[in-house]
């Protein structure tokens, strides 16, 4: 199974050959992968160096913390990069953003109303927990419709809070 | 004299109380909210007795009952920690009304230091230097505040009369900006302290947060046990500490001086037990008087590894009428130690709080390094109380020593099921700033970036895509086996009378 891995505006071809070979770049390398002790650790021996990662599935691909160092990486196979190629990258930057609670907590102040215009960074809601209050931003600019919380409702993690259009 | 001590708190100050008890032969009574059931300090107390609901106002600070629970078990004494009910004078009164003993200093002291406004004035006039601020002046209104800024000058800070632990804090650079955030830290301060007062204080830039120590007992002996550098602090919360601070160095003629000062401000308030001065230090050295607080800190265990006294151990001795058995002379800093304070917080997410079960813990060991927690796995964090988890504590015989010490045991530290702040620790650790002793209270704040420290160390990106891929390609295995078999399951029949009613 081939893979275009992509960290930044960094590319590798990665090529599973098998259980213990994996091609990187057209170079083959003898591995050694295992999960330590339940998921999200994994232990990687590669030519006998040994690294020890945390790796977490992220609504936009996978996150990798080895070393003290965080990754952003994209993962898509040979086919699914084709198709992509193939239709553009298919931008969808549009569609509506639901604000969900990161933790569960208490809602302190919606400094926003339903109709009213953001930018991007704005403070959308401020959700205390553990005794600190957080600000949840905007990650882009819009318009604040179905404010589904008020001022003193204790929220659970996931709940959608408000959507920005 | 007691036996038996009731520790008031929860977490890894509970255990860490419990320990001192233990060395020292005495009882211990722990009590606990509905959420803490399976915690740490519950397993390890003697007894253990259930205080109510989560929420802390529902149980860690019901008094009222944890005093009731004290009697009823027979303990002679009430240790509360830091935090909840550690810095309330009505609730060591209430102890000491019950006929038990309060470990730590008498509701007086507690009272004046309390009252920032009464403290301020006490140390002026035991002729401690204090910051420039409008703190002795009571509540002010948003107007009058507004027109005595000026008058202190630009930067200050918005600080709550109640408050403590950043909350209710803002920084302000110009008049401006400033009727926004009045609002917003009295907001916060109403929130925290139910007390939504505030005051102005000049902003001392470039200041650094160094504190002093101290122990006092019942017959007049005050000794201080050197300083602590807390300068790395986000939103005023403290991070990392050490001791000594490499700002004061060998400058042993500036820590006698602060340590003197020091000792003097508790004498002011006729100080029993332990507690700590904190001082804003200027680049020329100059120090100034921020508060006291007037119970154990989070950091005292840096303290306890350059000086060898066991601080929870002393005031439990000083509580017990015992005279202080160090004199001045004998203590010395000895080494250096760094503590990293370990939270629930994603430092890739704007350090936002992280709850969950703690699926997996792998502890750092081997020489000089001392984990204090109160988790362990298959412990669930909530999001009812503070989001410390652990304190990473490592000790060196040089700076040098300990800063590569703390890299080898924050590599080692592995925790799953919530996100923590190691990463930040990692980088901090590894800034040039860090490791030349650069750094001022602003500095997490205004100069360091989690994306910049990653973009300036080494990086392995290859293992980086590597590890992903394996992983990415392990799920899309196991997920088609799982796809295979539920073909086999239905039968041929089967799909085609589906593929027909979805065509027809």
């Amino acid at each position: 199974m081939k893979y275009i891995t992509t960290i930044g505006d960094k590319e590798f071809q990665v090529e599973i050959l098998d259980d213990n070979r994996v091609a990187l770049d057209g170079q083959v390398y003898e591995v050694d992968f295992a999960t330590i002790s339940r998921q999200p650790v994994f232990s990687l021996l590669v030519d006998g160096k040994s690294y020890e990662a945390y790796i977490y599935e992220g609504d936009d691909g996978w996150e990798v913390l080895l070393q003290g160092t965080r990754y952003p990486v994209q993962v898509v196979d040979e086919r699914e990069h084709r198709l992509r190629a193939a239709f553009g990258r298919g931008a969808v930057q549009s569609g509506d953003f639901h604000l969900k609670a990161p933790m569960p907590g208490m809602v302190v102040a919606v400094p926003v109303a339903e109709g009213q215009a953001v930018e991007e960074g704005d403070v959308l809601l401020i959700l205390e927990s553990m005794k600190m209050q957080n600000e949840l931003k905007s990650p882009r600019a819009g318009t604040v419709s179905r404010v589904r919380v008020t001022t003193g409702d204790n929220v659970e993690r996931g709940q959608t809070l408000l959507s920005v259009v | 004299m007691f036996k038996k001590v009731l520790i008031a708190n929860r977490g890894e100050i509970a255990v860490r109380i419990l320990r001192a008890c233990r060395e020292l032969g005495l009882e211990t009574v722990a009590v606990f909210s509905e959420a803490d059931r399976q915690a740490l300090h519950v397993r390890y107390a003697d007894e253990a007795y259930l205080l109510g609901p989560a929420p802390s106002r529902d149980s860690y600070l019901r008094g009222d009952k944890i005093i009731e629970i004290a009697k009823k078990s027979g303990a002679g004494a009430i240790h509360p920690g830091y935090g909840f009910l550690a810095e309330r004078s009505d609730f060591a009164q209430a102890v000491l009304d019950a006929g038990l003993a309060f470990i730590g200093p008498k509701p007086s002291a507690i009272a004046a230091m309390g009252d920032k406004a009464v403290a301020r004035a006490t140390v002026t006039a035991a002729g401690v230097p204090v910051v420039p601020g409008t703190e002795g002046e009571g509540a002010l209104s948003d107007d009058e505040l507004l027109r005595l800024a000026p008058e202190i000058g630009f930067p200050l800070l918005i600080k709550a009369t109640a408050g403590g632990g950043g909350k209710g804090m803002r920084a302000v650079r110009n008049l401006e900006e400033m009727p926004e955030l009045l609002t917003a830290a009295r907001r916060e301060a109403e929130a925290a302290f139910g007390d939504g007062n505030v005051y102005l204080e000049k902003l001392v830039e470039g200041a650094r947060h160094i504190e002093i120590q101290i122990l006092a007992d019942e017959f007049g002996h005050v000794v201080h046990l050197g300083e602590r550098e807390c300068s790395l602090q986000r939103r005023h919360q403290k991070l990392l500490e050490e001791s000594p601070s490499p700002f004061v160095g060998d400058d042993e003629e500036l820590r006698q001086r602060m340590g003197a000062v020091a000792v003097r401000a508790a004498q002011a308030v006729d100080y029993v037990n332990a507690g700590t001065i904190e001082f804003l230090v200027d680049r020329d050295k100059n120090f100034y008087f921020l508060e006291m607080n007037t119970r154990l800190q989070v950091e005292h265990p840096v303290t306890e590894a350059v000086t060898g006294v066991d601080i929870v151990k002393e005031q439990i001795r000083i509580a017990r009428g015992r005279s202080l058995n160090i004199k001045q002379e004998d203590i010395r800093m000895d080494g250096w130690a760094i503590e990293c304070r370990i939270n629930a917080e994603d430092p890739y997410n704007n350090f936002m709080p992280s709850t969950g079960e703690i699926a997996h813990s792998l502890l750092p060991t081997g020489p000089g390094v001392r984990v204090d927690t109160g988790v362990y796995p298959g412990f669930v964090v909530s999001p009812y109380y503070d989001s410390l988890i652990s304190k990473l504590i490592v000790y060196g015989s040089t700076r040098a020593e300990a800063i590569l010490r703390m890299r080898r045991a924050l590599e080692e530290y592995r925790i799953v099921g919530v996100r923590t702040n190691i990463p930040f620790h990692q980088n901090i650790i590894d800034s040039h700033r860090f490791m030349a002793g650069q750094f001022d209270t602003q500095f997490v704040e205004q100069r360091f970036s989690m994306e910049a420290a990653d973009r300036g160390r080494e990086t392995l990106p290859e293992i980086a895509a590597l590890m992903a891929t394996l992983v990415a390609h392990q799920q899309t295995e196991r997920s088609a086996h799982i796809i295979q078999r539920n073909e086999r399951d239905t039968s041929n029949w089967k799909w085609i009378g589906r593929w027909e009613r979805i065509h027809r």
